[in-house]
């Protein structure tokens, strides 16, 4: 029994394909910058043990690691307005992205900051250089480098991981397949496209992550 | 005799209940070259490590140039802009070039413009003979040529005195010359040293004042070429024999 493959029951929607493409990065864009700002904020105050900030990034980040991202994204979108806090569902998908990649990227970029020798934060602050001096200086840099591939990877599973907010109807990319899906009944050829646009996505995403880590966190020039 | 450039008065410092320095006084003149000697766990890199806020103290008082530093003393910038230290492990910042590490300080903490900290970096770094290494970065260079970026590094904030914890004790022995050349420079031109070293030998040319460090305290002191001929107590006797 052959199966008539039929591809272009699929390009028909290429404006919904699109648009939920667009929907995808813009969500992972926007989630990655805030998400990365909100761990680099959270690991500076638990490695440095900043009381009490440092204790509530703990119970944030233990808690959000040890959730489905899911259950997560629904408490925000269908549970929050029992307490008034209506969002709308693009508000509650960034919302859920940046949180659950702030936890991440909170230990990750902490792993980075506490592999810095300790003699180099004692040789800056001996050249009379203030804390906040000395972490914009001395140690942000190193540790992002360091931990610049595991942060990459964790910015590639967010964005595989946006295909979850479907569920509250956010038209991202899977948004957009099990719409088409549900329009032209080509469940297989349309999930195959998906998945491959998303691997694309992905392969994509990382070269560009490697990239701006060459240009903005290595920074090194040409050998001397 | 005009007031000492370093004043230490009464310092004592505990770990836990380990009373590692049990009431040091010194006093050391605009110029001296002091060299700290001592067994490991005498306190001697304690102590240097005091003089600018590395380590806190429990009780006492250190001066340097009319900058007082208490103990519990948390805000400690201003002796420090007059204090420069350099580190057996050199810990110049890995991400920077050797000019960019001597720059760092004077355009963050001093806020010189930059093109002035550029003119001054290129400075020091000829001052240690490295003016060709300004664009390497630390690990295109020898130990020997780090700690001498990390010299000039310290040197770029104009500091009144220069604190040296064991700086050569990380390098291969053929490399602890060129650091030393460096350091007895500086001590003709007259800089400020403070150095724990155990270099001896070079304590004993260069030095003008020997410390003996001995369980907390300052045990013997003087000129390191009557404290090396005639050493007064056994302890320093078997000291200077056990690294002869």
């Amino acid at each position: 029994m052959a199966y008539a493959f039929d591809f272009t029951a699929v390009a028909e929607y290429h404006t919904q394909l699109l648009s939920g493409v667009g929907y995808t990065l813009l969500l992972t864009a926007v989630g990655a910058t805030l998400g990365v700002a909100m761990g680099t904020l959270g690991a500076v105050l638990r490695a440095w043990r900043i009381k009490p900030f440092a204790q509530v990034f703990g119970l944030y980040v233990e808690l959000i690691r040890n959730t489905p991202f899911i259950v997560q994204l629904f408490f925000i979108f269908f549970g929050l307005p029992a307490l008034g806090i209506r969002l709308a569902e693009w508000q509650a998908a960034t919302l859920a992205v940046v949180i659950n990649l702030g936890a991440y990227s909170t230990e990750i970029i902490r792993a980075g900051i506490q592999a810095i020798p300790r003699g180099q934060i004692e040789a800056a602050g001996s050249l009379a250089m203030t804390r906040s001096q000395i972490f914009r200086h001395v140690v942000l840099q190193p540790a992002l480098q360091k931990v610049w591939p595991a942060l990459s990877s964790q910015i590639v599973i967010v964005m595989l991981g946006t295909s979850v907010c479907s569920q509250i109807a956010a038209e991202e990319l899977t948004f957009a397949a099990n719409f088409i899906q549900s329009r032209n009944f080509r469940a297989f050829e349309t999930y195959i496209v998906v998945a491959l646009v998303y691997l694309g996505l992905s392969i994509a995403l990382r070269a560009l992550l490697a990239r701006l880590g060459q240009r903005f966190v290595v920074k090194r020039r040409a050998a001397a | 005799m005009e007031a000492p450039l370093v004043r230490i008065d009464a310092l004592h410092k505990h770990f836990g209940s380990n009373h590692v320095l049990k009431g040091i006084d010194l006093r050391i003149q605009q110029g001296e070259v002091v060299a700290i000697i001592g067994r490991s766990g005498s306190g001697k890199s304690t102590l240097l490590r005091s003089i600018n806020g590395l380590e806190t103290f429990d009780d006492g008082l250190i001066e340097v140039d009319g900058e007082r530093l208490y103990a519990g003393q948390t805000d400690l910038r201003a002796l420090r802009q007059k204090v420069g230290m350099v580190f057996q492990q050199f810990n110049l910042f890995p991400h920077l070039t050797a000019g960019e590490n001597v720059m760092l300080a004077p355009q963050v903490v001093k806020k010189t413009p930059k093109a002035e900290c550029e003119t001054i970096a290129r400075a020091m770094l000829a001052k240690v003979g490295l003016a060709e290494k300004f664009d390497a970065y630390p690990d295109q260079l020898s130990g020997g040529q780090q700690q001498r970026v990390a010299i000039a590094r310290a040197l770029a904030m104009q500091p009144k005195v220069l604190l040296c914890d064991e700086i050569t004790s990380a390098l291969d022995p053929e490399l602890v010359n060129e650091v030393l050349a460096v350091v007895k420079q500086l001590a003709a031109e007259g800089m400020t040293l403070i150095m724990v070293t155990h270099e001896m030998r070079f304590a004993r040319e260069v030095g003008d004042k020997l410390v003996f460090m001995y369980q907390g305290r300052v045990h013997e002191s003087g000129h390191p070429k009557e404290l090396f001929a005639a050493p007064q107590t056994p302890e320093l006797q078997n000291f200077i024999g056990a690294v002869n």
